[in-house]
């Protein structure tokens, strides 16, 4: 009786691959069922993101199965090619320890996200739901889920924000704390712009006033954050009200000079202001940082603070093995101590000889 | 009566412990709630030992434990673990108690090091009126060193904002709009109880009929400075970082004030 991970991910397989073997969510529950039925495999659970496919199995003949659940793959999106050499394959300790490590993010594009603890949580309800999974594997991934968030919460791995965006965002609730009750100004219609108004939107920013010189794309983007647009030269009497400014216009020259910002920053009482200046040339002047209440940020200072939390998650890599090297055991060990008990199990299911035999072992 | 001191010495160890956790909260970075949930603990355990050593005390003297420079302290530091314990929880302000821990350590241990704890010289009338004023002015001085903790929490994080150089404990810290909010409450509370307190001290003066000119001269400097900064921030809109820095100064000079007068007096 062994576990084992067939499958592919950004490292192992380009997108062209990827996205033909990715399961469609109306087809997965139909796909679990499948394939335990016509395969020799008793538990089965498939994990399908944009970057990684995978199928998690327990098996009693592992060579059987693994040919079976390339087939599988093959078979079910009907390729003509092989793309085995796409493919990995882990068994047991070391397909719970790749388990652990996907949960934790540790496995992930963007180190440590926690976006993939969720997306494994769904898959494997889903296979519950469709009545795939037995003792073993929802041992494994209930331990799995509990060990992750012991490795997240003890661990910096999910630490700062590693993006532009969250980056700013992180900034604004540091300066603001909640952000509903704060005023967000566009000035420019670049796509970072939008996609940092974006990330201030997603984590409850209140108005967002959008002002472009070019007045139909200003409008186009307004309807798309929901905001509200204003002409070009009518931001310095909206500035009072607003909290935050993402800058991002084509101006060669700064357009919020030190000059215009001094006697504004007066009408705005103790409120700070946050600066987002991602435009290159730059459309907010340096020297406006030494005004009170003003905290200025460009894109290289966004840049460069995502890199330093990328290259501290990179340096928790080494805490979080150790973490996951004693949950791995744990389980392994759970695993080896039941092995005889699960075979039983199964075996009698298969012979449908009667259960309530003193003589077999019981699953701790 | 020098035996309950082995209590406030306790109280220091866990005080001392809460320190190490902070330490160890920044060090392992992981931001784990337990750690968060062991300072509170430590801080609690340390309160308990505090009140206990006051509580003894206070027995001991048949009054209000006031008495000397030394009680002074250990009074105004268990007010502010006391304001702690009640704001850090229901503020959610995240670290409150890893810069309280290290100030109540250092002043209570200034205290207990220093040969301050003598007999004081109780007034000859006694009355419930002075040790109300006393202790309603000493509550108020423990809302003050809270304040001058979020204060410097505040500074703290302005500059980190400033300049741009994130440490570890930049996304543990509350934001600094939080810390002005919180900051401005506790002054206006211990500026409140400091009023009250003066009040009650121009109360018990016409009772008991004595007074000593460098403790008015102390107490209503420090009325006045507490009083400037509350309307600085009130009524004209001083800006954080000046309102933090003012604070931060006028809770110094309280309490080199506080150890002058009482050595004067002695």
């Amino acid at each position: 009786m062994n576990l084992i991970v067939i499958g592919l991910n950004h490292r192992s397989a380009p997108v062209e691959v990827r996205e033909r073997l990715a399961f469609a969510k109306t087809a997965l529950a139909e796909a679990h069922t499948r394939l335990l039925g016509a395969n020799p495999v008793h538990e089965v659970v498939i994990l399908s993101t944009c970057n990684r496919v995978e199928i998690y199995a327990l098996a009693d003949n592992i060579r059987d199965a693994s040919c079976a659940v390339r087939q599988f793959l093959h078979d079910h999106h009907g390729l003509t090619e092989r793309v085995d050499s796409h493919l990995y394959e882990h068994r047991d300790d070391s397909c719970i320890r790749h388990l652990l490590e996907v949960a934790c993010g540790i496995d992930s594009m963007v180190l440590g996200e926690t976006e993939i603890f969720g997306q494994v949580k769904d898959a494997y309800s889903l296979a519950q739901d469709a009545g795939t999974t037995g003792v073993v594997l929802n041992r494994v991934f209930q331990k799995v889920f509990s060990a992750a968030k012991h490795v997240r919460s003890t661990t910096a791995i999910a630490r700062g924000s590693t993006s532009v965006g969250t980056v700013a965002v992180d900034l604004a609730e540091k300066i603001f704390g909640k952000l509903p009750k704060c005023t967000v100004m566009v000035i420019g219609t670049g796509e970072m712009s939008a996609a940092t108004a974006r990330a201030l939107q997603s984590r409850g920013a209140g108005a967002i006033l959008v002002c472009s010189r070019a007045q139909e794309r200003g409008e186009a983007l307004a309807v798309q954050l929901q905001g509200r647009a204003i002409s070009y030269d009518q931001w310095p009497n909206e500035f009072p009200g607003v909290d935050i400014v993402i800058s991002s216009t084509a101006a060669p020259h700064p357009i919020v000079t030190r000059e215009k910002l001094g006697p504004l920053m007066k009408l705005r009482g103790r409120r700070p202001l946050f600066l987002i200046d991602i435009a290159v040339p730059r459309d907010v002047e340096r020297s406006c940082e030494e005004l009170e209440n003003v905290y200025l940020y460009d894109i290289d200072d966004l840049q460069q603070i995502a890199e330093e939390n990328r290259a501290a998650r990179e340096r928790e890599i080494a805490n979080c093995q150790t973490l996951i090297d004693q949950h791995v055991r744990r389980l392994a060990e759970w695993l080896e101590n039941n092995r005889a008990a699960v075979e039983d199990r199964y075996r009698q299911r298969v012979t449908g000889s009667p259960v309530a035999d003193p003589a077999h072992p019981q699953i701790s | 009566m020098n035996g309950d001191r082995i209590f406030l010495w306790l109280a220091q160890v866990f005080y001392a412990t809460s320190c190490v956790v902070t330490l160890r909260r920044l060090r392992a970075a992981g931001a784990g709630p337990e750690l968060q949930r062991a300072n509170y603990a430590a801080m609690a355990c340390g309160f308990a030992f505090h009140t206990v050593f006051l509580y003894l005390r206070g027995h001991a003297l048949g009054r209000c434990p006031l008495t000397n420079l030394f009680e002074t302290q250990a009074f105004i530091t268990w007010a502010a673990v006391l304001f702690f314990l009640l704001i850090g929880p229901s503020y959610r302000v995240s670290f409150l108690g890893a810069f309280t821990a290290p100030l109540v350590l250092v002043i209570c241990l200034a205290a207990l090091l220093s040969p301050v704890d003598v007999a004081g010289s109780a007034p000859p009338n006694h009355s419930p009126w002075i040790e109300f004023h006393a202790a309603i002015a000493v509550l108020a001085c423990g809302a003050f060193a809270l304040a001058f903790v979020t204060g410097g929490m505040y500074l703290f994080q302005e500059r980190q904002l400033k300049t741009r150089r994130l440490t570890s404990s930049f996304l543990l810290l509350p934001s600094i709009e939080q810390l002005d909010v919180i900051h401005f409450r506790l002054l206006i509370m211990g500026f409140g109880m400091l009023t009250v307190g003066m009040a009650g001290g121009i109360v018990s003066y016409h009772i008991v009929g004595h007074w000593t000119i460098p403790k008015i001269i102390w107490a209503s400097s420090v009325w006045t400075l507490y009083g400037a900064v509350v309307a600085a921030r009130g009524l004209w809109a001083l800006r954080g970082r000046k309102v933090a820095v003012a604070s931060m100064a006028s809770f110094t000079v309280m309490l080199v004030g506080f150890w002058g007068v009482n050595l004067l007096q002695r």
